[in-house]
């Protein structure tokens, strides 16, 4: 069944047009990349799903119901919620602090402080600190944990992997397994083209705001995203 | 009045100067609006005040909680109805709208107390007094001191164990990241100016207590709290409560040593904070020290 559809999204910033026509499905249960150069237009159609840049023209499609021109938060009520680019933590406030922010809207389910302290143990020896003193690593592992704490059916990632070590990509993206376990559908805005098609299902590749490529993760050939990224046409 | 009283009195005022603060510094670092009309609000609510003593039969502690709630729906409905249409990077355009605001709500004092010095009546608390060590203290000071204090104290508790507390400052942080977590960014808005309207709102009655004012001290009340919080520091409660006890220390010390100096004192105290700030002096001692 269709978790998330965009037809046809057009999205601006103010005069500028960001993405031109995004035609995007999710499944329920699946994880999805969004792969493309920087200023392809990834974290824009992130933002127009959630409802952070709502869509000029065209319609998104949450279980069925139209949420293009809906507000951020009741469209998170629904059940969307983001691990933002940068992972924007609320500097002032503790890491337990934080998740209780993810909580304290949330739908009922199966993620409380306790199961997402157990899909990242060692939050636990930070919780009690500021998040502004924490590594990168540890921000995100916080970021991932407070969008979690909300129950989203839908999870919208927009590079996890920007400004970490390999290492710490790594243990991030190993609590993938554990999320997907519990029925959470996976948007995935990645830049490490690798990582991007072993962590989904399928991928969608961007070129200044159009698709140029969607299929299977393991079927697309590295050289149909090598064309699809850089835009160059076959011989 | 010896100069141990003379400090212990400016303390006792100071901690309504910090609640001046506070409730400006709330609405500053929530939703960085500058509220013009913060000093015209505090005037609000002692005529607020002489009029429910008047006309009602409430007794007084009755009155200060009565006008502390009609004040958070004031600022509740302001925000609602106004402030929230003109959110955005640019702080101006509340800033005119509050300004605006408070020549409205002088005017309309005006018209409706006329320009009269007013004051409170509280009956005997007035003049009753403790006196220790040869010291004596206005038992109304004391009350009002412990009043700011116990106010001071429930903020700090709201903005940490609670979610509303923790959601006001998280929506100082980031509120784009605030409504993808299914907070309602305008409500958080609204909460907030209810809350820093509501805390000056009682400062400015329990002044009133023990001052004077008409329709025209709104501006001064203004002053002293932007005073409060540049000395103090945004986005600091423990800055805002000691910032108002210097402030209130200085005022209350120039007023013994020279009665007709009014507020001078206190803002040439102030005009030198920015100065030292400005300069290296600090800089300059931390290394004479070495």
């Amino acid at each position: 069944m269709t978790l998330l559809a965009l037809e046809g999204v057009d999205v601006f910033y103010g005069d500028l047009q960001a993405t031109f026509g995004v035609d995007l499905h999710v499944e329920e249960g699946e994880a999805v990349a969004l792969i493309g150069a920087n200023g392809a237009g990834k974290s824009t159609l992130l933002r127009a799903m959630i409802g952070l840049t709502p869509a000029r023209r065209g319609t998104v499609t949450f279980d069925g119901e139209n949420i293009t021109r809906q507000r951020c938060d009741l469209v998170a009520r629904r059940g969307v919620a983001i691990v933002p680019e940068g992972r924007r933590l609320f500097a002032s406030l503790t890491v337990e602090e934080n998740l209780l922010m993810g909580a304290a809207r949330a739908r009922p389910g199966p993620w409380t402080l306790d199961s997402v302290f157990d899909l990242f143990p060692a939050m636990r020896d930070f919780r009690h600190h500021n998040a502004a003193e924490l590594s990168g690593g540890q921000q995100q592992m916080v970021a991932v944990g407070r969008a979690l704490l909300t129950n989203p059916r839908l999870l919208l990632c927009d590079e996890l992997s920007l400004g970490l070590a390999p290492k710490v990509v790594g243990e991030i993206y190993s609590c993938f397994a554990g999320i997907r376990e519990k029925g959470v559908s996976i948007i995935l805005v990645e830049q490490d083209i690798a990582r991007a098609r072993s962590a989904s299902n399928r991928l969608y590749c961007l070129l200044k705001g159009r698709v140029t490529l969607e299929g299977a993760s393991d079927a697309v050939s590295l050289d149909d995203i090598s064309h699809a990224y850089f835009g160059d046409r076959r011989q | 009045m010896s100069y141990v009283e003379a400090i212990l009195n400016g303390l006792m005022v100071g901690g309504l100067y910090g609640l001046f603060g506070l409730g400006l510094a709330l609405a500053f670092g929530i939703m960085r609006i500058v509220n013009i009309a913060h000093g015209e609000f505090v005037v609000l609510a002692a005529y607020l005040g002489v009029t429910l003593l008047a006309v009602t039969p409430l007794p007084l502690p009755v009155v200060v909680v009565v006008v502390a709630a009609a004040a958070f729906a004031l600022g509740w409905a302001l925000q609602a109805t106004m402030l929230n249409r003109l959110l955005g990077p640019n702080p101006v355009p509340a800033m005119v709208v509050t300004m605006g605001l408070s020549i409205v709500l002088r005017n309309v004092l005006v018209e409706l107390y006329g320009a009269d010095i007013q004051s409170i009546d509280i009956g005997p608390l007035q003049n009753m007094g403790i006196g220790f060590a040869g010291l004596s203290i206005g038992l109304l000071p004391i009350l009002i001191f412990i009043i700011s204090v116990i106010l001071f104290i429930g903020v700090n508790l709201l903005l940490t164990r609670t979610t509303i507390g923790r959601a006001f400052r998280a929506a100082a942080d980031d509120h784009e990241i605030l409504e993808t977590l299914g907070f309602n960014r305008r409500r958080i808005y609204n909460a907030a100016l209810g809350l820093a309207v509501a805390l000056s709102a009682v400062a400015g009655l329990l002044l009133a207590m023990r001052s004077s004012f008409t329709p025209f001290s709104g501006v001064e009340r203004l002053l002293i709290a932007f005073e409060v919080v540049i000395i103090g520091g945004l986005g600091s409660l423990r800055g805002c409560f000691l910032g108002g006890l210097f402030l209130g220390v200085v005022q209350v010390l120039g007023l013994k040593l020279y009665p007709n100096a009014g507020p001078l004192f206190g803002h040439l105290a102030f005009f030198i904070v920015l100065l030292v700030r400005q300069s290296n002096l600090g800089l300059f001692l931390a290394w004479g020290r070495k």
